[in-house]
């Protein structure tokens, strides 16, 4: 579902990202971890075709991102750390025009848009202007938007800022059940605890260059000393460093 | 449904919500905003009428015996604004593609959907002209209202601004966006002095081009008519959008309805050629030139001591501390603001305009004495304007600007006292600098008397401490800690009414000013030392009310501050 072959980022002398190549499959559930500065963002902004790569290249459900960008963009959604929502927009109005950007049919969208703003808890809301919602509410809208036009392959850059427990339990099993639909979801986060839980498999890039790729047990079997995802994490990518 | 659509639709309701906000607003603020906008509305109509009729009078006087030149007169001045309208569109076209397209926080979100870079290009190509355009509709409609009344034209001239104002306002939007777009793709790869040096060459080409045109004010009457139809002959260029506009509009007025179809359909579909080549170019150049910008290094290393800022604190060592870290802060934080140095930018431009307008006065014999006086009291009002500019654009927002920083100045062991006594005195040497140096300057360049001058130059030096004391005490009576755009906090309910207070103690000060220096222009005292003791009054009073306006508020903002719980 994923591909990327040598996918490279030069910021001016900097590599930000060094010919990372990696595939993630139909369904799967792929975190990607990595310390601050380690490439992530710039990872999943050239997988979501808003950076140009200074070399590689990245196939997401059969698309060149650089090739077939609007093909590539329809069978992939993005949820940002921050994400950006039209403040003066209501949820309902935000919603409708992602609908239309996806080119869905009216009655589509409004159907399944009334069960994801009901299934995230803000449809109560959903009339009033997004500058009025805290963070976790327009957390959630981004999530709606995200999945309204049913997207194969979803990507979300670090997704529990400013969500409550319960929230993040919710949203865990969303994307969980998700991927057992067969959606693909591809993951960056800090959270080590989370990415335990739910990734099927797990990358793990340090200075723009990915280290290792496993399920949660053979990423810890690379561990001199057992123990757990973290203590892993940390060893890998502080051998790294040094 | 379609992409655009769903953009457009979206747009369309953001500009309902923010018009209904209104109502949410301070009601103070609505309304200066309503007053002065209606204000300056009428101002230019009539402006632009006596400017007309005047021209009418001028025209058929020079041409009494001979053909009449005033219609002609008007023909070319019109040509000669809608010219000047053009070029400036160009320009703040660019600066506003740049923004629009690749800057503006939307950008990403909508790049990362599943849409075409062309239309991505037209949907925010709209934007771009709302956001340039909107002046010239406002400024526009009274010129045009001033025109037709004025030269007794037909009502179509009316209907033609309106439909000619569309397609002109069009093809310099469509014009900056290439430009911008194709520099976005080459600037990032060129040296920066490169461009600059391309920069000027460009400008000053087209200072060349049309400094005849706006010469002719300098000529002398008896060769003026030559010299306007000859530099005004370049504004009549058939290949310029600007004529084709001005043209059609005129001959709709004359109810030449052919011409003025031929003109607008002329401007109609270069409008939309230049629109579809500049979206055809955006589709192949916009991602190239977006994704390099957003890829360059951005790594921005500044050692400590090394450069103008680096050395602030060296600079400042004379000062005792907090005070000299809380001036080397605010300076470096204000220096690595650019929307901040953009208005600062905007405000120099201004302040040379009317330098180099002071040097065409200047050069005039001023033979009356109650001009010579005039002349000095309206330079006491610009000066004082321009500080109240720089009060209210610069220093208002500092207490706000520490916003959510506050509990860092609140944990030092430093007073809230010290903090508004520092803002007060970093604005009073600040601004000090520009406006007396403006004052001392233009008193020169004017060469008014020498009673007017040092009466000028006092006035400006105490200004300095009122109007400082209004923006920093109102701005810790009226503090907006959530907001960290200065422009946002500047608009709310504390920056409107340090803007009224700042007018209403330029008016009085300026206003004893003028009565007092009439007076002596008029030479209406009875003796010498009634005019001393009238003189010595009027100084007094100014001091008087300038400590009134740096006391009062700056007690009242402290004492709200000191209330305050963060």
């Amino acid at each position: 579902m994923i591909k990327t072959e040598k996918l490279t980022k030069h910021f001016g002398e900097k590599v930000a990202v060094d010919a990372l190549t990696l595939t993630v499959n139909e369904g799967e559930f792929f975190c990607f971890l990595g310390p601050n500065g380690a490439g992530k963002t710039t990872t999943i902004k050239m997988l979501t075709g808003l950076l140009q790569p200074s070399g590689g290249r990245a196939v997401l459900g059969g698309f060149n991102i650089q090739q077939q960008p609007v093909e590539a963009k329809r069978v992939i959604g993005y949820i940002p750390d921050s994400p950006f929502l039209y403040e003066k927009l209501t949820g309902n109005e935000f919603i409708r025009f992602v609908a239309g950007l996806y080119q869905m049919r009216d009655g589509q969208a409004a159907q399944r848009a009334e069960g994801l703003l009901r299934m995230f808890g803000i449809a109560d809301v959903a009339d009033q202007l997004i500058e009025d919602y805290s963070h976790g509410m327009r957390q959630k809208l981004s999530f709606v938007s995200c999945f309204l036009h049913e997207p194969r392959i979803v990507i979300v850059d670090e997704p529990w800022v400013g969500l409550d427990p319960k929230n993040i339990r919710f949203v865990k099993d969303f994307l969980r059940e998700r991927t057992r639909e067969g959606t693909t979801v591809f993951m960056s986060t800090h959270t080590l605890s989370i990415a335990e839980e739910v990734a099927d498999r797990i990358g793990i890039i340090n200075r723009g260059r990915l280290l290792h790729t496993g399920t949660v047990a053979e990423i810890r079997a690379l561990a001199k000393n057992p123990g757990t995802l973290e203590d892993v994490f940390l060893e890998l990518t502080h051998e790294e460093t040094e | 449904m379609s992409q655009a659509f769903a953009v457009f639709r979206a747009k369309m309701r953001i500009v309902g919500h923010e018009v209904a906000s209104v109502r949410r607003q301070s009601k103070l603020k609505v309304a200066v905003i309503t007053v002065f906008a209606t204000a300056l509305w009428i101002g230019a109509f009539f402006l632009f009428y006596s400017g007309f009729r005047w021209l009418i009078s001028f025209g058929e006087e020079a041409s009494r015996g001979g053909m009449n030149i005033a219609d002609i007169l008007m023909a070319r001045m019109l040509g000669v604004l809608a010219l000047a309208v053009f070029f400036m569109l160009i320009f703040s076209n660019v600066l506003i593609s740049f923004s629009t397209l690749y800057r503006a926080k939307e950008v990403p979100y909508l790049l990362q959907g599943p849409i075409t870079y062309r239309l991505f290009f037209l949907s925010r190509f709209w934007e771009c002209v709302a956001f340039s355009s909107w002046a010239v509709g406002f400024l526009g409609s009274p010129l045009i209202l001033a025109y037709g009344i004025s030269g007794h034209a037909s009502w179509t001239l009316y209907l033609a601004g309106f439909l000619f104002y569309i397609p002109f306002i069009v093809v310099p939007a469509a014009i900056g966006a290439i430009i911008t777009l194709i520099l976005a793709r080459v600037f990032p790869r060129q040296r920066t002095s490169v461009m600059i040096g391309l920069g000027v060459i460009a400008v000053g080409l087209l200072f060349l081009y049309i400094q005849d045109t706006f010469n002719i004010s300098r000529l002398s009457q008896d060769v003026v008519i030559a010299a306007v139809m000859d530099a005004t002959a370049r504004t009549q260029s058939p290949f310029l959008p600007s004529f084709w506009a001005a043209r059609g509009i005129l001959a709709a007025g004359g109810c030449d309805y052919g011409e003025s179809l031929f003109q607008f359909l002329l401007l109609v579909s270069n409008a939309l050629l230049l629109v579809w080549a500049a979206a055809e170019l955006a589709q192949r150049i916009f991602y190239p030139g977006y994704s390099f910008l957003a890829g360059q290094d951005k790594t921005r290393i500044k050692p400590l001591d090394k450069g103008i800022l680096g050395r602030l604190d060296e600079t400042f060592r004379w000062l005792p501390n907090p005070a000299r870290s809380l001036v080397v802060k605010d300076i470096k934080l204000f220096w690595r603001d650019p929307t901040q140095w953009s208005q600062f930018v905007i405000f120099f431009g201004i302040l040379a305009i009317y330098m180099a307008n002071l040097h065409t006065v200047g050069r005039g014999e001023i033979e009356k004495e109650m001009w010579r006086s005039w002349i000095a009291c309206v330079n006491i009002a610009s000066c004082t304007l321009v500080l109240s500019t720089l009060t209210s654009r610069f220093v208002f927002p500092l207490i706000s600007l520490e916003g959510q920083r506050f509990w860092i100045l609140g944990l030092a062991p430093l007073t809230i006292r010290q903090l508004v006594r520092q803002k007060f005195w970093l604005s009073v040497c600040t601004t000090s600098v520009f406006t007396v140096g403006l004052a001392v300057l233009s008193g020169r360049m004017l060469g008014i008397p020498r009673i007017h001058f040092w009466l000028s130059v006092y006035s400006v030096i105490i200004a300095n401490f009122g109007l400082a004391g209004l923006a920093v005490g109102l701005g810790a009576l009226y503090p907006n800690f959530r907001e960290d755009n200065p422009a946002r906090i500047v608009s709310g309910m504390g920056g409107t009414l340090n803007f009224l207070l700042s007018i209403g103690y330029i008016a009085l000060v300026v206003g004893a000013q003028t009565v007092i220096l009439q007076w002596w222009a008029l030479e209406r005292y009875t003796s010498p030392q009634m005019f001393w003791w009238a003189l010595a009054v009027v100084v007094a009073s100014i001091t008087l009310l300038s400590l009134g306006a740096t006391f009062i508020p700056l007690r009242l903002g402290l004492r709200n501050l000191e209330h305050m719980e963060f």
